[in-house]
C-alpha cells in the first residue's frame, strides 16, 4: 500500500469534470484507490464519491493506492492533481 | 428564428409516483430502471459522437462525468436498493436519490457545490425523461412539445441534441450567458436558443406563441403580424439558402472571377471522409492521428496504424490525404504514459515533432505505417510543431531510411508521398524561406499560431477578448508564409478553424490563400462565400489590410470586403 499527501490546486478542485477525469485514469488501473480527507475515505474510482469529498483549492488530501500497479497509479494520480487536471488556468 | 407555442419547464417538477408497488411488480420496476439507465448511457454517448473540434473537447468533458456518473454504484445500487428494499416506483427512487445526494452536498462547506448539484440534477433528470418516455401520458406530453419552444430556468448541454429530436424547435432560458456550454452547442446546432431571459417565466404561459430570434437574442410574445411577416421572410430565406447550399455540392469551387480554389477537408473519424467526399472536398487537408493514441494503455502498433491509414486512403479513392504525425503533448491527455506529466508549461514543452524526436521508436512505427498506406492513393506526410531546419531535414532522413528498410525488408514502397509542415509557430513562419526548401509543401496551424503570435492560452476563458487572429501581428505572419509559400512554388493550405469560417474567406482570399482544411460540415457553406468573391475588388478593399493598426480598423476592412 502507497499513501502520498497531495494539495489542491486547480481553481474548482475536485468538481465534476476534474473528477471524472481522476475516475478515467484510475480505471486502467487494477489497484484500488482512495482518498482521504479529513478523516473520510472514499473510493476513488466512483466519481460521486470524489466529487462529495468536497476537497476544494488549497486543501491537502491523502492519496492511497493498494494492489499490483499502486505505484504507476499513484504517480499517474498525482501527476493528474500536480496538472491541475489539465485546466489550463 | 423559430415560432412555436411556448412550453414551460418549471425546475424539479417530475412525475413522481409515491404509491408503494406491489410485490408483484418490483422486479419488472427493477429492468424498467435498468433499461432506462442504460438509455440515458447510451443518449450520452451517442451525443458524445456528435460533437467535434472545441465543442468535443468542452462539452465532452461534461458528458463524460455525466456518463461515469449513471455508472457509478454510489449512484446506481441505492436506486436499486429503494426499488428493490422499498417497493418505491423507479420514479420515486430516482427523487430520493437525487434528494439524498443534493443533501450531501448541502452539507458539505464548499462555494461551488451548487454547480455539482447541478450536475446530479441533469443526470437524474436525464434518467427521469427517459422512463417518462415509456409511458403513455408522457408520450402524448412529447407529441405535445412538437412545434414548441421550451422556456426554463437552464438546459443541459446533453439535453439539447435530445430536444431537437423530439421537435422543440427553440429554447428560451432564464439563466445562463451566451458563453455557457449550451448556447455554443445549441449554436452549433442551430437551434435558436436565447438565455438570460430572466422574466421569461413570469411572463410567459403555456401555448403562448412565442417567436424566438438567437442571432438577436430576442423573444417576442405574442407576435404581430408584422413580426409574422418577418418570420416568414426568414424562413423563405433559409429555404433558398439550404437548397442553394445542396447545389453546390457538385458544383466546382472558384471565386467570382473564376480562379479555381482547393477546398480540402480535416478529418478524423470515418464518418469525416464518408462526408468529405459527399460534399465534393479535393482531399484531406488535416488527417490528425491522436486519436489512435489516447485514452489506451498500450501504444498502437506499425499493423494498427497502418490499417487505420490505409483505410482514409483507400475511403478518399485517389484524392491527397495528408497524415499529420502525432500531434500530443502534456496538454493532452493521454494515459500510454508517454508524455512527460510533469512539464510546468506544456504549451511550450515536448509536443508535436519534439514529442516524435524524443522517441524515436515511437515515430519510427508511425512513419513505416504511412509509408505503407502510401501504396494505397495518395499520401502527404506533415510534422507539427516543427521551429528549426533541423527537424525537418532529420525527420526527412528519418523517413527515407525507413523506406529504404521497408524495401529491404519486401515492402512496395511508392516513391509518389509529399512532405511536409505545420507552419504554427511564430519562429517556423519568421524563418520560413530557409524552412521551406526542404519541404514539399506546407499547412498553417492558425489556432496555434494565433496563440503562441500573441501568448495567449486560448483555453483560458479569462484572456478570450485578446485571442484574435484577426490581429495585425497575426495578418501580417499569415500574409507573409502565404507569400513566401507562393514565391518559392509550393503548395499552402490554410487548416485552422478561420479556413472554415465564411466570415474570414474574403479576408483569406485576400492574403492569396488559395488552398482552405476545414471540417466537412463547412465545405458547402465556404464554397458558397468564395463565389460571392471577386479577387480584383478584394484587392481593392483589402489594400490597407496589413497597414491598419487596431481591430475595428482590421475589422472595417473586412466588413468592406464582404460587401
Amino acid at each position: 500500500m502507497l499513501e502520498r499527501d497531495i494539495t489542491i490546486s486547480n481553481k474548482l478542485g475536485l468538481h465534476a469534470r476534474a473528477s471524472a477525469k481522476l475516475v478515467q485514469l484510475l480505471q486502467g488501473f487494477k489497484c484500488n484507490a482512495f482518498l482521504v480527507y479529513r478523516g473520510r475515505e472514499i473510493n476513488a474510482k466512483s466519481i460521486m464519491g470524489v466529487m462529495m469529498l468536497a476537497a476544494g483549492i488549497g486543501s491537502t488530501i491523502t492519496l492511497r493506492t493498494d494492489g499490483d500497479d499502486e505505484e504507476r497509479a499513484m504517480n499517474e494520480m498525482a501527476a493528474l492533481f500536480e496538472r491541475k487536471f489539465d485546466e489550463g488556468a | 428564428m423559430a415560432l412555436g407555442r411556448a412550453r414551460l419547464v418549471q425546475p424539479s417538477q417530475p412525475n413522481v409516483d409515491m404509491r408503494p408497488l406491489p410485490h408483484a411488480e418490483v422486479e419488472g420496476e427493477v429492468a424498467r430502471l435498468n433499461v432506462a439507465l442504460t438509455a440515458a448511457r447510451d443518449e450520452l454517448h451517442q451525443l458524445r459522437g456528435k460533437l467535434h473540434g472545441a465543442l468535443a473537447r468542452e462539452v465532452g468533458e461534461f458528458i463524460d462525468a455525466h456518463s461515469l456518473m449513471l455508472e457509478d454504484p454510489e449512484l446506481t445500487t441505492g436506486l436499486y436498493d429503494l426499488v428493490r428494499k422499498g417497493h418505491y416506483r423507479a420514479s420515486a427512487a430516482l427523487q430520493m436519490q437525487r434528494d439524498r445526494l443534493a443533501a450531501a452536498f448541502d452539507a458539505l462547506d464548499d462555494p461551488y457545490l451548487r454547480s455539482r448539484r447541478e450536475d446530479i440534477d441533469h443526470v437524474i433528470g436525464r434518467v427521469q425523461a427517459v422512463l417518462a418516455r415509456d409511458t403513455t401520458p408522457a408520450e402524448r406530453q412529447i407529441a405535445s412539445r412538437v412545434g414548441s419552444v421550451l422556456v426554463g430556468d437552464s438546459v443541459a448541454p446533453a439535453e439539447l441534441a435530445h430536444l431537437t429530436e423530439i421537435g422543440v424547435l427553440g429554447v428560451i432560458t432564464t439563466g445562463g450567458s451566451a458563453l455557457s456550454h449550451s448556447a455554443i452547442l445549441a449554436r452549433s446546432m442551430r437551434l435558436p436558443m436565447v438565455v438570460g431571459a430572466h422574466e421569461a417565466l413570469k411572463h410567459l404561459s403555456d401555448d403562448d406563441l412565442v417567436l424566438v430570434d438567437g442571432s438577436h437574442g430576442e423573444v417576442i410574445v405574442h407576435p404581430t403580424a408584422q413580426d409574422l411577416a418577418r418570420y416568414r421572410q426568414y424562413q423563405r430565406e433559409q429555404a433558398r439558402g439550404a437548397e442553394a447550399l445542396l447545389r453546390l455540392k457538385h458544383a466546382p469551387t472558384q471565386t467570382a472571377d473564376g480562379m479555381e480554389i482547393r477546398l480540402y477537408a480535416n478529418a478524423e473519424m470515418a464518418a469525416d471522409i464518408v462526408q468529405a467526399r459527399a460534399l465534393g472536398a479535393v482531399g484531406v487537408g488535416l488527417y490528425r492521428t491522436e486519436f489512435l493514441f489516447l485514452q489506451r494503455r498500450e501504444l498502437p502498433d506499425e499493423e494498427e496504424q497502418f490499417t487505420a491509414y490505409r483505410d482514409v486512403v483507400l475511403g478518399m479513392g485517389g484524392l491527397p490525404v495528408t497524415i499529420r504525425t502525432l500531434d500530443l503533448g502534456a496538454d493532452k491527455a493521454d494515459s500510454t504514459g508517454l508524455t512527460l506529466s510533469r512539464e510546468p508549461n506544456p504549451a511550450l514543452g515536448v509536443r508535436g515533432i519534439r514529442l516524435s524526436m524524443a522517441h524515436r521508436g515511437l515515430f519510427t512505427t508511425q512513419l513505416r505505417a504511412i509509408l505503407r498506406a502510401a501504396n494505397f492513393g495518395r499520401v502527404r506526410i506533415m510534422v507539427p510543431m516543427v521551429t528549426t531546419c533541423e527537424e525537418v531535414v532529420e525527420t526527412r532522413a528519418l523517413i527515407d531510411a525507413c523506406a529504404r528498410e521497408l524495401r529491404s525488408s519486401g515492402h512496395e514502397i511508392t516513391d509518389h508521398f509529399e512532405f511536409g509542415a505545420m507552419i504554427e509557430v511564430p519562429a517556423a513562419a519568421i524563418a520560413l524561406p530557409a524552412l521551406i526548401r526542404h519541404l514539399d509543401f506546407i499547412a498553417i496551424g492558425t489556432n496555434d499560431l494565433t496563440q503562441y503570435t500573441l501568448a495567449v492560452d486560448r483555453g483560458n476563458d479569462a484572456l478570450a477578448s485578446l485571442y484574435d487572429p484577426l490581429h495585425p501581428a497575426v495578418l501580417k505572419l499569415l500574409a507573409q508564409t502565404i507569400a513566401t509559400a507562393h514565391r518559392s512554388r509550393k503548395q499552402v493550405t490554410l487548416c485552422g478553424e478561420m479556413a472554415g469560417e465564411p466570415r474570414y474567406t474574403a479576408l483569406l482570399l485576400a492574403l492569396g490563400l488559395t488552398s482552405f482544411s476545414m471540417h466537412p460540415t463547412s465545405l458547402l457553406e465556404v464554397r458558397q462565400e468564395l463565389a460571392k468573391c471577386d479577387r480584383g475588388s478584394l484587392r481593392r478593399q483589402g489594400s490597407g489590410l496589413l497597414r491598419a493598426q487596431t481591430r475595428k480598423g482590421i475589422q472595417r476592412i473586412l466588413e468592406r470586403m464582404q460587401g
